[in-house]
């Protein structure tokens, strides 16, 4: 009970923060609407081609850009942790009887909300524009996708806090995306890449959660690729959570 | 102000009372250039309930080190500590309520308001809602936080932020507070204001224990001081105590002519108070054992003996003066090696 106050009086700290800078708000929804306006235009020839079967492009591209948002929506917490190392707010709520857990979750459950606002938006952006939404699958790809935002949020606090530096993070951050979101197929479907390819991608967790969500889009609810996603994600979300948590808890010099 | 601090110190000394903060052996290293750094080499401390304690000590002395392992942000390599009753090492969870910490950097959340802040705060202690929001209004109200308390805490100057992170640290009206060089980059006005507040929180009953690089601020408001060199404690008791150990230095300039220096010299040091005196060029220099008295025998034997004097200037010991004779070097001058600066930093 204490702990759930403490993780909902966290996440509401975190989500006022959020609030009070619009212009993060604005940046966060505007990425993915230039990607469906600007990029998507592109794929438009390849309809019903390999990879894209059926009738929009859209169906196989909307999936991949949800779930660069949610990617996207995570990673930006360790900027803030160290933020708050310098400015020794981390110091100070180490101090407080505050469940360490609940500190975590704080910050990720805003990150969640920051994901899946845009994101239901983005969906009904692009449903006059061919589009074909299978709401039951969609409200479940939104839960698997908020998982990898947990699994990105929570990992990246836990690097921000042991790197303590920026600099290390940034360079740590912008290592991973490129190979963690090409490898995941996001952009194009990886069935139109090499065996190789495909068979790399197979390490990369965040395949398994593009996969899936591509599943999901198209209404299929029940499928082998639609467990292995939430099963991987599950993992990837608990193992950092646990991650992050041991994080706050260790001593830091 | 300096006058009440000191009846403060005697009359909380005489009642005596259990120790706020017990350290027995405390002792920690890090992983440093060339092997281990110790930065605590075996601590032993006992803070009285009730009074301002101060942690005197250069930077990289390991006074914040020690502080860390206080409030449970560090674990100790070896050694015991008790804080309000409780081992620190085998009860963390139970210490952290009863006691507050302001750190060196603060911890405002500088994109919330003051308000949120403090109340923030208070729900992580298990406070009520109703019972924190009259909790926020009497800080606020306390230490002057109405003016700017609905503002975001970035738009605060650094006095403003202080007294704000003051109050954070006291929301859950903790046994012992603990902070961290609490005036580092506060202007005298906002010094002194810290200053009051605290004294008037150790007249309520709270133990406070800071860490201090300035002389002063251990001098004149700490009811007891530990100066801490190079992870161990050198010296430790009342300010008066401490500068007590030290005398006074009385230089004496006769007017040219007026008196055999030799002789004046010799009489003087014969005076019972009078540790020492000696002929410095054209004056006399007389080490004192206590200033007030020693002065005015000095006076009535330069009288008797008809010496004319030009001037007199004296010097009374201060904190440096321990912390020299303890260590060799002046704290003003005793800075750590880098390396060190790091870990403590």
């Amino acid at each position: 009970m204490t702990f759930l106050l403490q993780t909902a009086l966290l996440a509401r700290r975190r989500i006022l923060e959020t609030l009070r800078q619009p212009i993060w708000v604005f940046m966060g929804m505007s990425v993915p609407l230039m990607y469906l306006a600007l990029f998507a235009p592109l794929l438009k020839p390849l309809a019903g081609g390999p990879g894209f079967p059926g009738g929009s492009v859209l169906d196989v591209f909307v999936p991949g850009i949800l779930a660069l948002m949610a990617f996207g929506s995570g990673m930006g917490a360790g900027w803030i942790v160290i933020g708050e190392l310098e400015s020794g707010v981390i110091e100070r709520l180490r101090v407080t009887p505050a469940s360490r857990l609940a500190l975590v979750l704080g910050t990720v459950l805003r990150d969640v909300l920051m994901f899946v606002v845009p994101a239901v938006l983005v969906l009904v952006v692009a449903t006059p524009f061919g589009f074909h939404p299978h709401w039951a699958g969609l409200a479940i790809l939104l839960g698997l996708l908020a998982l990898l935002t947990a699994a990105c949020s929570a990992g990246s606090a836990a690097l921000g806090i042991t790197l303590k530096q920026i600099g290390s993070l940034a360079a740590v951050v912008t290592g991973l995306q490129l190979p963690l979101t090409l490898l995941a197929g996001v952009l194009l479907p990886l069935s139109l890449g090499p065996g190789w390819l495909q068979g790399l991608a197979h390490v990369n967790p965040m395949y398994y959660a593009v996969e899936a969500a591509r599943e999901l889009a198209s209404g299929t609810l029940a499928s082998a690729a639609v467990a292995e996603g939430f099963a991987v994600m599950g993992a990837a979300a608990l193992l950092a959570i646990w991650w992050s948590t041991h994080a706050y808890r260790r001593a830091m010099a | 102000m300096t006058g009440s601090a000191a009846a403060g110190t005697t009359r909380r000394t005489a009642s005596g009372g259990e120790a706020a903060v017990r350290v027995t052996g405390l002792r920690k290293s890090f992983p440093g250039k060339g092997g281990r750094v110790e930065a605590l080499r075996g601590v032993d401390l006992s803070v009285p309930a009730g009074q301002i304690y101060g942690f005197l000590g250069p930077n990289g002395a390991g006074k914040t080190t020690a502080l860390r392992i206080l409030t449970t942000l560090l674990r100790a390599d070896a050694g015991e500590v008790v804080v309000a009753g409780l081992d620190v090492g085998s009860h963390p969870a139970a210490v952290r309520r009863r006691i507050g910490y302001v750190g060196q950097r603060g911890g405002a959340d500088i994109e919330a308001t003051g308000r949120e802040n403090l109340v923030l705060q208070g729900r992580l202690y298990g406070m009520g809602r109703h019972e924190t929001e009259r909790r926020a209004d009497e800080l606020i109200e306390r230490l002057d936080l109405a003016p700017f308390c609905e503002r975001i805490a970035r738009t605060y100057s650094g006095g403003q932020r202080r007294r704000l992170e003051v109050a954070l640290g006291i929301v859950h009206r903790p046994d012992v507070l603990f902070l961290d060089e609490p005036t580092l980059g506060l202007d005298p006005q906002n010094r002194a204001n810290l200053w009051d507040q605290l004294r008037r929180l150790r007249d309520a009953g709270t133990t406070v224990l800071l860490t201090t690089h300035y002389l002063d601020e251990a001098d004149r408001l700490s009811d007891r001081v530990a100066i801490i060199d190079h992870g161990l404690v050198v010296a430790e008791g009342t300010p008066e105590e401490l500068r007590g150990r030290y005398p006074a230095a009385v230089t004496i300039t006769p007017r040219p002519g007026f008196a055999d220096l030799a002789a004046v010299a010799a009489l003087l040091g014969r005076e019972p108070l009078v540790r020492e005196a000696r002929i410095d060029g054209e004056t006399i220099r007389v080490d004192l054992d206590s200033a007030t008295t020693g002065m005015a025998a000095i006076f009535a034997l330069l009288r008797a003996r008809g010496v004319e004097v030009q001037g007199v200037s004296l010097r009374e010991p201060s904190l440096d003066d321990v912390f020299l004779h303890e260590t060799g070097r002046s704290l003003r001058d005793a800075g750590a090696p880098p390396a060190m600066e790091a870990i403590a930093s």
